[in-house]
């Protein structure tokens, strides 16, 4: 039994579920105490020491209905019943049924003919789980393997025997023996049939994440201008996920003590007990500030998607940021943080980019527009985080707003979606706005967009 | 008294049918976990909304092992000196002046300070022991003599650093205190975390525990949840009311009501004579259930729908 819970394990991790070995041998003691007896306890402790979460519980009740369920050789049977046991009951009913009709003799030695010809679906099922553990099943990853673990698996429960056993039966003239070999042909066609589904099932158990993985290596470097609409799900999965580390790592040590400082009010206070003496003592602590974010984001047609990837990013991020502003623009600023207030941050970034986005650019206007509007808003703790390509169709770029800009600000990051070495040709304005950035960087795919992210956060705490 | 680990559950249902005869009506899930946690010493994370009987099931255990329990309540800010122990400094200074004498007298006929220590350091290091230290629930729970439930209450509540430390209590059961030693657990205590999910625990935490999720019960469950806990409340009521509560947990509202407080407006009911709900009876006690006044107006609105849907039980 010891195997099929390992082999369980395996689904589960293919599921997403992170089983390590502590956990599995863990697993393995509960399993030992509530035993196979109970199909909902046994469900039951493996949900309660496998799955952390609510999500991961859904995930690993689907598992277990799937890998407890084996339904290989039962299409025909009534009930649905999984357990091997009550596929055996049935098999011995349906030998039953079968038992009166007049067939030929099957007198060769072949184990698998005998099966076949008797319908004995428990015994098929059993040979097939056999071999398919020979054959490594587990070990499935893609679609493509798909034929040569049904050759495997067919091969090893004697298919190929079962071949020179028919083409033998054939050969001669006795329509008995024809007749039999038809028989056995026609049970060979089934046997292939039902290995295939076999596998196909294995596979959706056991290939679920490497292809999903790959995908989504795949996204994660592609340009975000380029990714379809149909990934959008998946990039909003990566997003949360990559946030979700950004925030474990980040959102500790909010206060830092100050070694060299006693607060000597807090020690007075508390040492009264002890009739002054000072045996405790408190020092003085900072409180580390959460980066406040004011997000400028281009939504003309070139950058457009590149904005919606990055305020996803931010937003994903509540835990660790005090605050976000958001505004876009294409030559006029909008303020935009109502909308992340009333809707979730997905269908707000949906909202966004369809309502305002389109027409040409222009930084000049809208750092005009920011000079009269939020320059009073920006302090010594906003981190201005401007995204676009500096494109401003030769307009007047208004370098002097920004030299306030970055006067004013605790820091100015623009990321820019062009590589490096497109800055400053054309209408590009990059090189003449460089000079009032903290951080210029290159930011086109969601791995940038994290790394950046990352280096917000250290920088933030360490400037504290 | 007998110990924590004297007598074993044997089967699940058991486990069962004791919390019945306690009160708490449970389904097989809390009853599968608390047998493995029983019986494999393993610690249970409890989540789940507020009033589910979180807590009420590490109370409940310790009522049928006939265990103390020992409650931590977790918050922001609690450390070592409010969850282990803390030494008694005022006691310790008290005596120090009391004992200024004996010390005198020890260190009479020693001359220079080299030599006064080499006494001084003959003598049992007495302040800090046992004696002088005062014990908190985790220190509590390790010293217990037949064992005890341990129940963490909110971890969530907790920070980071709280979190920690309590992996080398929930895995070795025991902690070392640098001034007398590495204090084991007499008997392991069997431990209930409780959380909220305000935040998301630390996967090394999550990794000891057995992860158990108290959700909202069904109408089936909660309607025998009410039976054993608000007894004299008429059959035709209680199926109102459970039923009322149901359709309220469907609606999207803030604070959705949980058991304890379908409990809580049972009894207000028994108090208030009431035979059946009807719209004013329900407006008037609305509020021991919901505690958001929008959540209130929401459901108001909802009201007469409600009471219709449950009455068909009684008519």
């Amino acid at each position: 039994m010891q195997q099929t819970l390992e082999d369980f394990y395996k689904v589960v991790r293919s599921a997403g579920i992170k089983v390590s070995v502590a956990d599995s041998i863990e697993t393995s003691k509960t399993v030992e105490l509530v035993g196979y007896g109970n199909r909902s306890i046994l469900k039951d402790a493996l949900t309660l020491s496998l799955a952390k979460t609510v999500d991961e519980k859904e995930a690993l009740e689907e598992c277990f209905e799937q890998f407890f369920t084996f339904n290989a050789f039962q299409k025909n049977t009534k009930s649905p019943e999984d357990a091997k046991q009550t596929g055996a009951d049935q098999a011995e009913k349906n030998d039953e049924a079968n038992a009166g009709a007049n067939d030929p003799e099957y007198t060769g030695d072949l184990e698998l003919a005998k099966m076949l010809l008797k319908k004995d679906k428990a015994s098929l099922a059993q040979e097939m789980s056999k071999a398919a553990r020979e054959a490594g099943m587990t070990d499935i990853w893609f679609f493509t393997q798909k034929g040569i673990y049904t050759q495997k698996i067919m091969d090893k429960m004697g298919a190929r025997e079962l071949n020179k056993e028919i083409a033998e039966l054939g050969r001669g003239d006795c329509p008995s023996s024809q007749a039999l070999a038809g028989k056995l042909r026609a049970a060979q066609k089934y046997l292939f049939e039902e290995v295939r589904n076999f596998v196909e099932q294995q596979l959706s158990m056991y290939g679920k994440t490497a292809s999903q993985t790959i995908h989504e290596e795949f996204l994660k470097n592609t340009r975000l201008s380029n990714i379809e609409k149909r990934d959008f799900q998946t990039m909003h999965k990566i997003v949360k996920e990559m946030a979700k580390r950004l925030s474990s790592i980040h959102s500790k040590k909010r206060k830092r003590e100050d070694r060299g400082q006693l607060d000597f009010r807090k020690t007075l206070r508390n040492n009264v007990a002890y009739d002054g003496v000072l045996f405790q003592t408190f020092w003085k602590m900072k409180v580390v500030d959460k980066p406040r974010i004011l997000a400028l984001c281009d939504v003309s047609g070139s950058v457009s998607s590149y904005s919606r990837f990055l305020l996803l990013f931010l937003y994903s991020l509540n835990d660790v940021l005090n605050r976000i502003d958001t505004c876009v623009f294409t030559n006029t600023l909008i303020d935009v943080s109502h909308i992340f207030d009333e809707l979730p941050v997905e269908q707000a970034v949906e909202k966004i980019v369809y309502e305002i986005g389109m027409g040409g650019s222009d930084y000049g206007n809208t750092l005009l527009d920011l000079k009269d509007q939020y320059m009073d808003k920006i302090d010594n703790k906003t981190t201005v985080i401007i995204l676009g390509d500096a494109r401003n169709n030769k307009l007047e770029p208004q370098t002097d707003i920004m030299e306030l800009l970055y006067q004013r600000a605790k820091r100015v990051i623009w990321l820019n979606p062009e590589t490096e070495s497109f800055w400053g040709i054309g209408d590009s304005e990059m090189l003449r706005y460089k000079p009032y950035c903290n951080i210029v960087k290159e930011c086109n795919t969601i791995n940038h967009l994290e790394r950046m992210v990352d280096t917000i956060l250290k920088v933030s705490a360490q400037a504290a | 008294m007998k110990d924590l680990y004297q007598d074993t559950f044997q089967s699940v249902e058991e486990i069962q049918k004791a919390f019945e005869t306690h009160n708490y009506i449970c389904n097989t899930q809390i009853a599968t976990c608390t047998y493995i946690a029983y019986n494999l010493q393993k610690p249970v994370m409890v989540e789940g909304p507020a009033g589910v009987g979180k807590t009420e099931l590490a109370k409940t255990t310790a009522d049928i092992l006939g265990v103390p329990l020992v409650r931590m309540q977790c918050y922001e800010g609690l450390d070592e000196s409010k969850a282990l122990y803390e030494w008694k400094y005022g006691k310790q200074l008290l005596y120090t002046q009391l004992l200024k004498d004996k010390l005198s007298e020890i260190l009479a006929g020693a001359e220079g300070l080299k030599q006064s220590m080499t006494k001084l350091r003959g003598q049992e290091d007495l302040f800090f022991s046992e004696e002088f230290l005062e014990p908190r629930p985790l220190y509590k729970a390790l010293q217990e003599e037949h064992g005890c439930v341990l129940l963490i209450d909110e971890i969530d509540k907790s920070d980071h650093e709280f979190e920690a430390f309590l992996l080398e209590i929930l895995s070795e059961f025991q902690v070392s205190i640098p001034e007398i030693g590495t204090l084991k657990a007499k008997i392991k205590p069997l431990v209930f975390l409780t959380s909220n999910n305000t935040r998301e625990m630390s996967d090394a935490l999550k990794r000891r525990c057995l992860h158990l999720h108290i959700g909202f019960p069904d109408e089936k469950l909660e309607r025998r949840i009410l039976e054993t806990r608000v007894p004299s409340l008429a059959d035709s009521l209680r199926k109102e009311v459970v039923s009322f509560v149901q359709q309220i947990r469907e609606l999207d509202i803030k604070k959705v009501p949980s058991i304890s407080e379908t409990i809580d407006w049972a009894r207000t009911l028994l108090l208030l004579h009431t035979e059946h709900l009807d719209s004013d009876t329900v407006r008037n006690t609305l509020n021991v259930i919901l505690k958001f006044e929008e959540d209130i107006e929401a459901v108001n609105e909802q009201a007469s729908n409600f009471i219709k849907k449950a009455r068909p039980y009684t008519e």
